[in-house]
């Protein structure tokens, strides 16, 4: 029972980070194409910024409740998914030292500097999902997947990112049409795939001991509402678009 | 070298970088709430232009250590799974609690308050930076709860094929857990302290237009120095007393031992010595109004004195985990057993990928911390802001 309830609180974290987490990785792949000039990109990045901790914290906290509640789980996959967690957790950190550096230093050659980081690591972060996702879609939890299926669908999964971050630059960015409706087109799609390949889990047999488990869970139900209240706060905070004046 | 050695300098590296961010992130976090409530308060204008100058410092160096923390929780499933297959009920699962607890709360809440600036109304925003100060503090005590219990593993039984929690109580008041806390608490202000104080020495060296802000920030930074170098002797006092009764070996490698882990003591406690003389001469010095602006040999010591709060930490953590070999979860599980089964090629390249990305992120961390504390803070008579980013972005 508290197993249950424990990867049914993963998978909600999994999606939270999917659902938010994509739209931002999903603009950062486009910068190039949203943002033709450094003053239009200094915007689409003025976009995302606002958002990108409170939605990376969600695949923090799925990672930490997999370590947590699932440990047996985590230890067969990520050393069998080695070389794409690196590549995953690299292109995350150098998508954000583009995103938090940005603003700090120089005009012309700092932000282009950055605007590059941002996306190669955001096309990184897109990438080693998609093939982790792909594998886990045919079956294979311990070891990189290959084949012409799993290329396939991560091409699909890439392109997922791309259109849930345009959909998220349809609400955020002055100048460009789309409403709530896209977006949760593309979220629900992202979700799908996630959840999917969720199911490819055997999540009973690699359980934390149910004494642990009756601790983490209830705890990790108490501190929900504190948890979606900074949620809430940021989205409604930041739900207008950013400024169309650009100032230098 | 071979893979445990490859793992072993690979996490040695990850958390050693990302302690240098974490130390002065969780003592400065501290300083600016404090300097937020002032302002928010007492309406007080220098406050709040300290909270601002003071806070972009803060931000630049919480981006690093965020990035590094993220390397470092990947890596343990990375490289170490036998510890989380091993110790996953006790260690894995307080690591879950600073993930959910404090870290998720924390980040959120800091995305608030940095973006939030002139959007939520200032209540709510001092609300928000105490949340961030609080859940920090979280942060720091669920990740002592991991490495408390590898170095006493108190509160579980093996079980099965790995450990059982079977007493959370005494896993969350373990010793180990609770002295190491108020040590890098302490240990955090008293980076906090000397880094307030040296930035100020250099801008009041420079003779910069903002004597009274920086004559402050210096008092400030001395002040606090002071009383926090003496919690971090009290609570490193207990820690060695500590370790005689729970971990002999590590006592013997600290008295007669020849390797790195006794180095490391020495190292903490000759660092500790000359920041504890110098803080009693600051003391002094601070007194003076005059001679915060005017005594400039004394600036240049204090601009000297900003690495040693990181000699110190970084040495004393040397002493605590190198202490603990063979062991990762003393008494149980050898570090041999906790490696993942790893190839040498996927150690080697995680390893030139992660310490090559912190090379970087060290360099630039360096170079935008010093661009922006060289700069001072904001005219008193602020221009338009940009529009598009937060104010401290």
């Amino acid at each position: 029972m508290t197993e249950t309830l424990a990867a049914a609180l993963l998978g909600f974290f999994a999606l939270g980070y999917f659902m938010l987490g994509g739209a931002d990785i999903g603009v950062g792949m486009m910068l190039p194409f949203l943002g033709r000039d450094g003053d239009r990109r200094r915007l689409v990045v003025a976009a995302i910024v606002p958002f990108f901790l409170a939605n990376e914290v969600w695949l923090v906290a799925t990672a930490g409740l997999l370590i947590g509640a699932f440990p047996a789980l985590e230890a067969q996959l990520f050393p069998g998914l080695f070389p794409l967690i690196v590549a995953l957790v690299t292109g995350w950190i150098v998508r954000d030292m583009g995103l938090w550096s940005r603003e700090r230093a120089g005009a012309r050659v700092w932000p282009a500097i950055c605007d590059a980081a941002v996306t190669l690591g955001s096309w990184t972060v897109a990438g080693a999902w998609a093939w982790i996702l792909a594998g886990l879609l045919t079956g294979v939890t311990d070891d990189v997947a290959g084949g012409p299926a799993v290329a396939l669908l991560a091409a699909v999964v890439v392109a997922l990112f791309a259109l849930h971050g345009l959909s998220f630059a349809g609400l955020r960015l002055p100048g460009r049409t789309g409403g709530r409706s896209r977006f949760a087109v593309t979220a629900a799609a992202l979700a799908g795939v996630v959840l999917a390949a969720g199911a490819r889990l055997d999540f009973a047999a690699s359980a934390a001991d149910d004494a642990t488990l009756r601790l983490l869970v209830p705890a990790v139900a108490a501190m929900l509402p504190l948890l979606l209240i900074g949620q809430v706060l940021t989205w409604r905070l930041f739900r207008h678009r950013v400024a169309g004046r650009v100032s230098a | 070298m071979d893979v445990l050695e490859l793992a072993r300098l690979q996490f040695a590296l990850t958390a050693g970088a990302h302690f240098l961010f974490v130390a002065l992130t969780l003592g400065l976090a501290t300083v600016i709430a404090v300097l937020q409530t002032r302002a928010t308060v007492g309406r007080s204008a220098i406050h709040a232009r300290m909270t601002r100058f003071w806070g972009r410092l803060y931000v630049i160096n919480y981006a690093m250590g965020i990035v590094t923390g993220l390397v470092m929780e990947f890596q343990l499933g990375l490289s170490w799974s036998g510890l989380t297959h091993f110790a996953g009920n006790v260690v894995g699962a307080s690591l879950a609690m600073e993930t959910l607890v404090a870290f998720f709360v924390e980040s959120t809440f800091l995305g608030l308050w940095v973006f939030g600036w002139d959007k939520l109304n200032r209540w709510a925003h001092l609300a928000a930076i105490w949340v961030v100060t609080l859940t920090a503090y979280a942060s720091a005590y669920w990740i002592l709860v991991a490495n408390g219990f590898m170095q006493n593993p108190v509160g579980a039984a093996p079980g099965g094929d790995g450990l059982r929690l079977t007493d959370a109580a005494a896993v969350l008041t373990n010793p180990s857990t609770l002295h190491a806390f108020w040590h890098v608490l302490t240990g955090a202000l008293v980076t906090a302290g000397f880094f307030l104080a040296g930035v100020s020495a250099w801008h009041l060296l420079r003779r910069t237009p903002e004597a009274e802000f920086f004559g402050r920030s210096l008092r400030i930074g001395v002040l606090i120095a002071g009383p926090a170098l003496f919690g971090s002797a009290v609570t490193g006092g207990l820690q060695l007393q500590l370790i005689q009764d729970i971990q002999p070996h590590k006592w013997a490698e600290f008295s007669e031992g020849s390797g790195a882990a006794r180095v490391g003591a020495l190292l903490m406690l000759v660092t500790y010595a000359a920041m504890f003389f110098f803080s009693l001469l600051n003391a002094l010095l601070a007194l003076s109004r005059r001679v915060i602006v005017t005594a400039h040999l004394w600036h240049v010591a204090l601009i000297a004195a900003i690495p040693l709060p990181y000699v110190a930490m970084i040495s004393g953590w040397v002493f605590r985990e190198v202490g603990r070999q063979p062991w990762v979860v003393d008494g149980l599980l050898t570090t041999q057993d906790a490696v993942s089964d790893l190839s040498p090629s996927a150690i080697r390249f995680s390893f030139v990928t992660f310490v090559t990305a912190f090379a970087v992120l060290i360099a630039v961390n360096t170079w935008l911390l010093a661009r922006q504390a060289r700069r001072g803070p904001d005219p008193v008579a602020p221009g338009p802001e940009p529009v598009t980013q937060g104010v401290l972005v």
